[in-house]
């Protein structure tokens, strides 16, 4: 003990080498995280979101203190398989069920039922509505609704921003307007971010009483969707189209594999650093005449 | 007028005219409504588990409430003031809120007034460090009453980690003039932020086998753990969760090379990473007080376990750094340069606006453009640009920090009692496989 005790105070040069490997080995982790452990299962996070990436759908379930993105339900295109393209978000800012609003009036708790099913209990005086948010299918993501008992709910579904809702576009619907009551809601949109086009449908399992989209600039930016009923469950889908340019797209997701080259930069400067300190320390110093 | 007055008088006059202006509204917040239960008479362990009960029962994860988790003593510094404070505005709620990830609501003109007044003995606690370090060398406490990262840190953000430099000071130079008594009451009001209990084992090597000296220095350091004794009679449960548990079950993160966990949202898997560095601190802290405990001259030695848990320790916030700043100052071996990591990384994680809150909230014409700046911020948090250099500067800081360990401990005598001390390890060792 005693002797490698003396060996690691000597050797300074080979607890510098150890602690230089620590640091990129360290700068793996996030890649590995997202390769292996973050995929198809819902993980909880910072104040209390969670989130899940399936194999083509990113869903986030934001924290208990805001009321949007109450799932906000993501496509990864193809083209950028780590970008999230936002196709539907519910809001619970703007929800009401019975009246009450859905963020301000319930008290709600998030439990996990599976790895790949998130409950949010919303709960009031005489009421339990859960929100199960299901993302088993590889092809859609599925919110339910199950009330204790039949309510009247009005739920807004947002995106920035909708082309078409069932062949409706906003030079048809320049107010607010009802569009049926359809169980199934097509939609085209344009991405405001990645500017890409895309398609999406959100399929019901009841019959609505209304369906109404409102315009917002040249298209419409939410769909709302009112219902009585103890039960409904809306069934996202949809699909990105490739962008015009070729170029390297960068997104978020892909700063796991940057870290550890910033990590290799970083450990390489400290040592040519280091290598000019001691050159200096070594040079014989010149008198000056 | 002697010097060093002068130089301490110029301090504080360029702290108080920048204080009441800018906050970290998290930060000052928190200890604002600290003050405010602790005057009542309330418990403020208490309030804060119950906040994180909340929390957990709320997401089912085990995360935590991030209010007052710091040493009972450490809100009676500032209770006083905002008594004053109180007897001036008739005790009119000035800030509202402001707790992570929210905003604060801002009452005029009494916000201000509570910002200054609560920053005072942050500033007090700044010049008396520019005050002690003048009699000892007066350029270095020029360096220390003028340096940029300090003057933001408390007058700013209004951080205390001042508290920790001045003690922290006090118990070095207390001790080097074997005052040991007040060597140990001053460390234990430098532990009001924790992270200098690291230097426990130091102490503790520095007077083994000294028995008088190290009577004297438990008679005052003992005084100082008497809140932490009541509040673990009182409210154990609470006291336990908020300064043990929540401290433990941290996440990683920091102006270090460990804020790479940010981009990581999993939070079991994030704390299970976190050990890592944490076993490692454990480990290097011993280490060096074992066997560089009396071979380093005590500024050394008081240094190297400070890097070496800044290097090793899962959280080192920006503000830790002015805990040693001073001591850094004294040490020949030490960059004094190394502030300027952690000051460009404050930058790097929170916009510069979010502490001219005071100021921007003043008029709504500011307000409208606190959120436009936020616009832009957020595309830029959205799009992962600001993660790169928050990660570069984490790790060349903690580079620094290693550099500054390793000049720190080639100062070391050679042989002495790390030798003896080493010897009897391996003696303990070879006892425990027989």
């Amino acid at each position: 003990m005693s002797r490698l005790v003396a060996w690691l105070c000597l050797r300074l040069r080979t607890v510098t080498a150890l602690f230089l490997v620590y640091v990129v080995a360290l700068s793996f982790i996030p890649v590995i995280h997202q390769l292996f452990i973050a995929q198809n299962s819902w993980l909880g996070y910072g104040t209390g979101a969670y989130a899940f990436q399936g194999p083509s759908y990113f869903v986030l379930f934001n924290d208990p203190y805001d009321g949007s993105s109450k799932p906000n339900i993501h496509v990864n295109p193809s083209f950028a398989p780590n970008e999230r393209i936002s196709l539907v978000e519910f809001s619970d800012w703007t929800s009401y069920v019975d009246g009450y609003n859905m963020f301000n009036d319930f008290n709600a708790t998030f439990r996990l039922v599976s790895p790949t099913m998130l409950d949010i209990i919303y709960t009031r005086p005489g009421l339990t509505l859960h929100k199960l948010i299901d993302c088993s299918s590889p092809n859609y993501i599925a919110v339910k609704f199950v009330a204790t008992k039949e309510v009247t709910a009005h739920f807004e579904l947002w995106k920035w921003l909708l082309t078409d809702v069932n062949g409706v576009t906003e030079q048809n619907a320049s107010k607010p307007t009802v569009i049926g009551n359809a169980t199934s809601i097509h939609f085209t949109f344009t991405d405001q971010s990645t500017s890409a086009s895309g398609t999406g449908e959100i399929s019901l399992s009841r019959i609505p009483t209304a369906i109404e989209v409102w315009p917002f600039e040249h298209g419409f930016n939410r769909v709302t969707v009112d219902f009585i009923n103890s039960e409904m469950t809306f069934s996202v889908s949809g699909t990105v189209n490739a962008v015009g340019q070729s170029s390297p797209y960068w997104s978020y997701n892909d700063l796991p594999y940057v870290l550890p080259l910033i990590a290799i930069i970083v450990v390489s400067i400290y040592l040519w650093f280091e290598r000019h300190a001691e050159q200096d320390k070594t040079r014989p110093s010149r008198s000056r005449r | 007028m002697q010097n060093r007055i002068r130089l301490a008088l110029a301090a504080l006059a360029v702290r108080l005219a920048i204080a009441p202006f800018f906050m970290h509204s998290g930060d000052v917040s928190t200890i604002y409504e600290s003050s405010a239960i602790a005057l009542r008479g309330g418990n403020l362990y208490d309030f804060v588990y119950q906040q994180t009960l909340l929390m957990q029962h709320a997401t089912g994860l085990p995360i935590f409430f991030e209010g007052y988790a710091y040493h009972p003593l450490l809100i009676y510094f500032f209770v006083p003031f905002y008594w004053i404070y109180g007897q001036i505005s008739g005790f009119s709620p000035a800030i509202i809120g402001g707790h992570f990830p929210n905003l604060p609501v801002l009452v005029y003109p009494w916000a201000l007034l509570a910002i200054l007044m609560l920053k005072v003995p942050i500033i007090i606690a700044d010049v008396s460090v520019v005050y002690v370090m003048g009699g000892l060398n007066l350029k270095k406490a020029e360096i220390y009453a003028f340096c940029p990262y300090i003057i933001f840190i408390s007058s700013v953000w209004g951080m205390f980690d001042a508290f920790v430099a001045i003690f922290l000071l006090i118990s070095y130079l207390s001790f080097q003039k074997s005052s040991y008594a007040l060597s140990g009451l001053a460390f234990g009001l430098s532990l009001v932020k924790l992270y200098t209990i690291v230097l426990l084992p130091l102490y503790a090597v520095r007077l083994y086998g000294k028995g008088r000296d190290g009577l004297e220095f438990l008679a005052g350091f003992l005084p100082t753990l008497l809140p932490v004794a009541y509040y673990l009679a009182v409210s154990p449960t609470s006291f336990w969760n908020v300064i043990v548990t929540f401290q433990g079950g941290r996440v990683m993160g920091g102006v270090n090379l460990y804020n790479f966990i940010w981009i990581v949202t999993d939070v079991h898997f994030d704390l299970l990473v976190s050990s890592i560095p944490s076993i490692l601190m454990i480990v290097a802290v011993l280490f060096i007080s074992l066997m560089y405990g009396r071979r380093l001259p005590l500024l050394e030695a008081i240094l190297a376990i400070m890097f070496a848990s800044f290097l090793f320790g899962k959280v080192l916030n920006e503000q830790f750094l002015v805990s040693v700043f001073p001591l850094i100052l004294l040490c020949e071996k030490c960059d004094r340069r190394l502030w300027v990591a952690p000051f460009v990384f404050i930058f790097l994680r929170s916009p510069f606006y979010y502490f001219a809150i005071p100021v921007m909230w003043a008029s709504p014409y500011f307000y409208d453009l606190y959120f436009q700046a936020e616009t832009i911020w957020q595309a830029l948090q959205t799009y992962g640009y600001l993660v790169i250099p928050t990660y570069a500067v984490g790790t060349a800081f903690s580079l620094l920090l290693f550099r500054n360990l390793l000049q720190v401990l080639k100062s070391a005598r050679p042989g002495g009692a790390s030798i003896r001390w080493s010897r009897s390890l391996s003696r303990a060792l070879r006892t425990l496989r027989m």
